[in-house]
């Protein structure tokens, strides 16, 4: 411990140093955080409230402070700095350096201030206004994470510890400025697998396989409230404000009393909510008054505000139906939003159904549209080039294509069939050397010979010949899936590349591999055939590898250099900006910061 | 006999259910026909004198086995460069809304005069708050008229109990009384997920649950689209589909009934 505190010693001595951004490390914990002290002089307070034990491979069981943000409060970080100067407390072991500790807990811990975005519909707007609300109070200075207990879909990412959470909330953790989320931001990730079934991802490890029946009858009275109450209780120990997000409509009366992902999780969290309505359908007024009608009394009183969101068209021509409606419900209108321009990833395949292409480049590229989808948010960086992404699901469509790329899926064999059934397979194998063909994760692994699934993890159990690009081998081995952070080079150009893998078929490939990592290599690649193959999800991201893979394709490649980090970044900055220029910012400080400013 | 199938949002299935019921009624022997009294549309279908009819009446009037009418849609508000803009009949009218309820009015009683049972629809939602009182494709036709109603919810994007409870509600209560049932559509799984959501809404709002209509991809011409061209026997194969898909789970015999009342 002695070396530390001798860091620590020199903070005390040193000023106050605010937020420090040209510091290498910054944010550690959370953007605009304070950085007084960098080495907490309290390490380790072994206070399940802040920090929490981990294993380390290197060190074993240590006390994990990266979800604790106490010590980076600027009035914490404040009053410490003066005490520990007054005092002239010597360094870990003297007593009144614990003391100073459970005085400053009670004079600034308290609970984070919850609030909830309910949609009255799926659809609604309620991720977009969250995202926007994380990046607005962490503007301001705030620790902020967002939340949402049970999310479907197929887009996930992995955190750095390894968890899988749903894309969305990764995304508002970004707009929350969170360097690091834990699992808990979303503590249940359903991914449909069809017929029914969904694989459900509990505090970001697979926990099984339900049916929507077995979901509400087993899983969501027992594990899934236990992870429900477990997670918010954590956030809110540590966090200024925890932005939740419901899921779908919180007011189907049907499952009302075992749906965990709305007025359940509001009550546990003790959350004002705000009610999002899209006003784009019509019936927008039915929908709000009907979803406050059919909340129970008890929950009804939580709802603070509505936001009329999404309109197209004159705001001033609503102004008086919304008065109407303040005066029927009693509960204000904060905001009429305006259909907002930004570009940041979608959250599904409901905003992607029925989409035959995206963008309006000139280069074409065929994205075969398997029925299981996944993480088709790699494609988008493609956009910033002279790209029009075209989803396929014949190979007429493929017509002018100049580059193929085979994006992930649930389930890799059944969508393997139907790329066989379809005959898009063989137009692709057709294109083989004319323009470059590359798979992402279950893309990847159709590229290679056989794929190997005994146990019938992706379809019906047994092995699937594949499109025979790579000579290449895939196996379910039937349990475990690696999620893992990714960070290497593009070997043919020494680009970087950053992104995650996701996956629980295992390939062997005798390809020359794409990618060098600091451990080994990943990937495959036959540059001449122009043929790529790799396991990692945003792929796209850094500009390098994506204009490298376009210029295969004829692509005239735009004179910006886009990294779509800093794109997503902008994105969220707009849309922010967005949602406070339309909302009653009187309204808005009276919910988020009563007792606060 | 008469009635009116309303939305409780623009795209709801409105169309669609009342091409069902118009179906159901000619196969069963009714002389039937559609009617929508305003369509807000940028395509269309020209009738046999040359004026543009919504091309949705346009499918349900083949649906019924008659020929596409005037009548059958004699408002259509098309987006134009200035706005939208009012056609009566193919004309651009500056009238009134008073005066174009008038001759919407007009066509509905000459359809009513010619068939036994005129299946109507309603325009997006009927209770708009920046819509009211200038509103006359809903509830002042079915006030005027007195036609039995039938609130349609479409479940896909969720939240459709609140839908139709706030529908119901939002309506002055003196017009509740026509209110008689509602059907969810586009539902996909075990319909009894919904019974006891249905069970409740119906005592509370006193109206009837009519059904349930699975989801189906209809190549039934939509509203609201730029859908040029008909291909109605495409259309009339897939609702065909549909009718039988819903034989069990969806009480047409019990709408029939209620549009004597």
């Amino acid at each position: 411990m002695k070396p530390v505190w001798s860091r620590v010693s020199k903070e005390i001595e040193g000023e106050l140093a605010g937020t420090n951004t040209s510091c290498p490390y910054h944010p550690s914990h959370f953007r605009n955080q304070e950085c007084t002290f960098c080495y907490c002089p309290f390490y380790p307070c072994e206070d399940p409230d802040l920090g929490e034990v981990a294993e380390s491979p290197r060190l074993g069981r240590i006390w994990d402070c990266t979800h604790c943000n106490f010590i980076h409060r600027k009035d914490v970080a404040s009053y410490v700095h003066g005490r520990l100067r007054a005092s002239g407390i010597s360094g870990p072991g003297d007593p009144a350096l614990e003391e100073l500790f459970r005085e400053t807990k009670t004079k600034f811990h308290r609970k984070g201030k919850a609030v909830m975005i309910l949609g009255a519909t799926s659809d609604a707007g309620k991720s977009v206004i969250a995202t926007a609300i994380c990046r607005i109070l962490n503007d301001r200075g705030y620790s902020v994470t967002p939340f949402k207990s049970q999310n479907m879909s197929l887009n996930s990412r992995v955190t750095h510890k390894g968890h899988e959470i749903s894309m969305i909330q990764d995304l508002q953790a970004r707009a929350a400025g969170v360097s690091r989320p834990s699992f808990r931001i979303n503590p249940i990730l359903m991914k449909p697998k069809g017929d029914g079934m969904s694989q459900v991802v509990l505090e970001g490890v697979p926990a099984g396989d339900y049916s929507s029946a077995d979901y509400y009858s087993e899983f969501v009275p027992g594990p899934g409230t236990d992870a429900l109450k477990r997670s918010i209780d954590f956030l809110q120990s540590r966090y200024d404000f925890v932005v939740m997000e419901g899921a779908g409509s919180p007011a189907e009366i049907n499952i009302y009393d075992s749906d965990i992902a709305n007025m359940r999780a509001a009550k546990a969290a003790d959350a004002d909510c705000i009610l999002v309505v899209n006003v784009e359908w019509g019936g927008s007024y039915a929908y709000a008054v009907g979803t406050l009608d059919l909340l129970h009394p008890e929950d009804r009183r939580r709802v603070k505000a509505i936001i009329l969101n999404n309109l197209r068209g004159n705001v001033s021509g609503m102004r008086a139906a919304a008065e109407e409606l303040e005066e029927m419900t009693g509960v204000p209108v904060m905001g009429i939003v305006p259909h907002l321009d930004f570009d940041l990833p979608k959250e599904d395949s409901e905003s992607f159904r029925g989409v035959k292409s995206v963008g309006k480049g000139r280069t074409v590229v065929a994205v075969p549209k398997f029925p299981r989808i996944s993480n088709f948010t790699d494609l988008d960086p493609l956009l910033h080039e002279d790209v029009t992404l075209r989803f396929v699901s014949s190979p007429e469509e493929m017509e002018g294509a100049a580059a193929v790329v085979l994006p992930g899926t649930k389930s890799t064999t059944s969508d393997l069939e139907w790329l066989r059934r379809t005959g898009i397979a063989g137009r692709i194998l057709s294109l083989k050397g004319e323009v470059p063909i590359m798979g992402i994760c279950g893309g990847y692994q159709m590229m290679g010979r056989i794929l190997r699934d005994p146990f019938g993890t992706e379809g019906e159990p047994g092995d699937t010949e594949g499109l025979g690009l790579f000579d290449m081998e895939t196996e379910w081995p039937g349990s475990g899936k690696k999620t893992e952070r990714f960070g290497g080079t593009y070997i043919p150009t020494g680009d970087p590349i950053s992104g995650y893998e996701i996956h629980s078929g295992m390939s062997s490939s005798s390809e020359t591999p794409m990618i060098k990592t600091r451990t080994g290599t990943e990937g495959s690649i036959r540059e001449d055939d122009m043929l790529f193959g790799t396991y990692v999800h945003g792929i796209f991201d850094k500009p390098g590898f994506r204009r490298h893979f376009l210029s295969k394709a004829g692509c005239a490649l735009s004179v910006e250099i886009v990294d779509h980090d800093d794109h997503v970044e902008n994105n969220i900055d707009k849309l922010a900006h967005g949602v406070m220029e339309a909302v009653d910012a009187e309204l808005f400080d009276r919910i988020f910061m009563e007792g606060r400013l | 006999m008469r009635i009116m199938f309303l939305g409780t949002s623009s795209n709801s299935g409105k169309t669609t259910v009342a091409a069902m019921m118009c179906r159901y009624a000619a196969i069963n022997g009714i002389s039937v026909a559609p009617f929508k009294a305003s369509n807000l549309s940028s395509s269309w279908h020209i009738t046999g004198s040359g004026s543009p009819i919504g091309i949705g009446q346009a499918f349900q009037a083949v649906a019924s086995g008659i020929a596409p009418d005037d009548d059958m849609n004699p408002i259509l508000l098309r987006p134009e460069k200035e706005g939208v803009v009012r056609y009566l009949k193919g004309s651009p009218c500056a009238i009134s809304d008073d005066a174009a309820f008038s001759e919407v009015l007009a066509s509905f009683d000459r359809i009513a005069g010619k068939y036994d049972l005129v299946v109507c629809e309603g325009s997006g939602s009927p209770v708009e708050l920046n819509l009211k009182g200038r509103d006359i494709a809903n509830m002042r036709m079915v006030r005027e008229r007195g036609i039995p109603s039938v609130i349609v919810g479409d479940i896909e994007r969720g939240g459709v109990f609140a839908a139709i409870y706030g529908t119901w509600k939002l309506i002055p209560e003196e017009d509740r009384r026509y209110l008689r049932g509602f059907v969810i559509n586009r539902f996909r799984g075990d319909i009894s997920v919904l019974y006891p959501g249905i069970e409740e809404l119906e005592s509370i709002t006193g109206m009837r649950c009519f059904g349930v209509i699975p989801y189906a991809d209809l190549r039934v011409p939509e509203e609201d689209t730029s859908v040029s061209e008909v291909s109605c026997r495409e259309g009339l194969v897939s609702l065909d589909e549909l009718l039988s898909a819903c034989r069990d789970s969806v009480d047409l015999d019990g709408m029939l009934r209620i549009s004597g009342t």
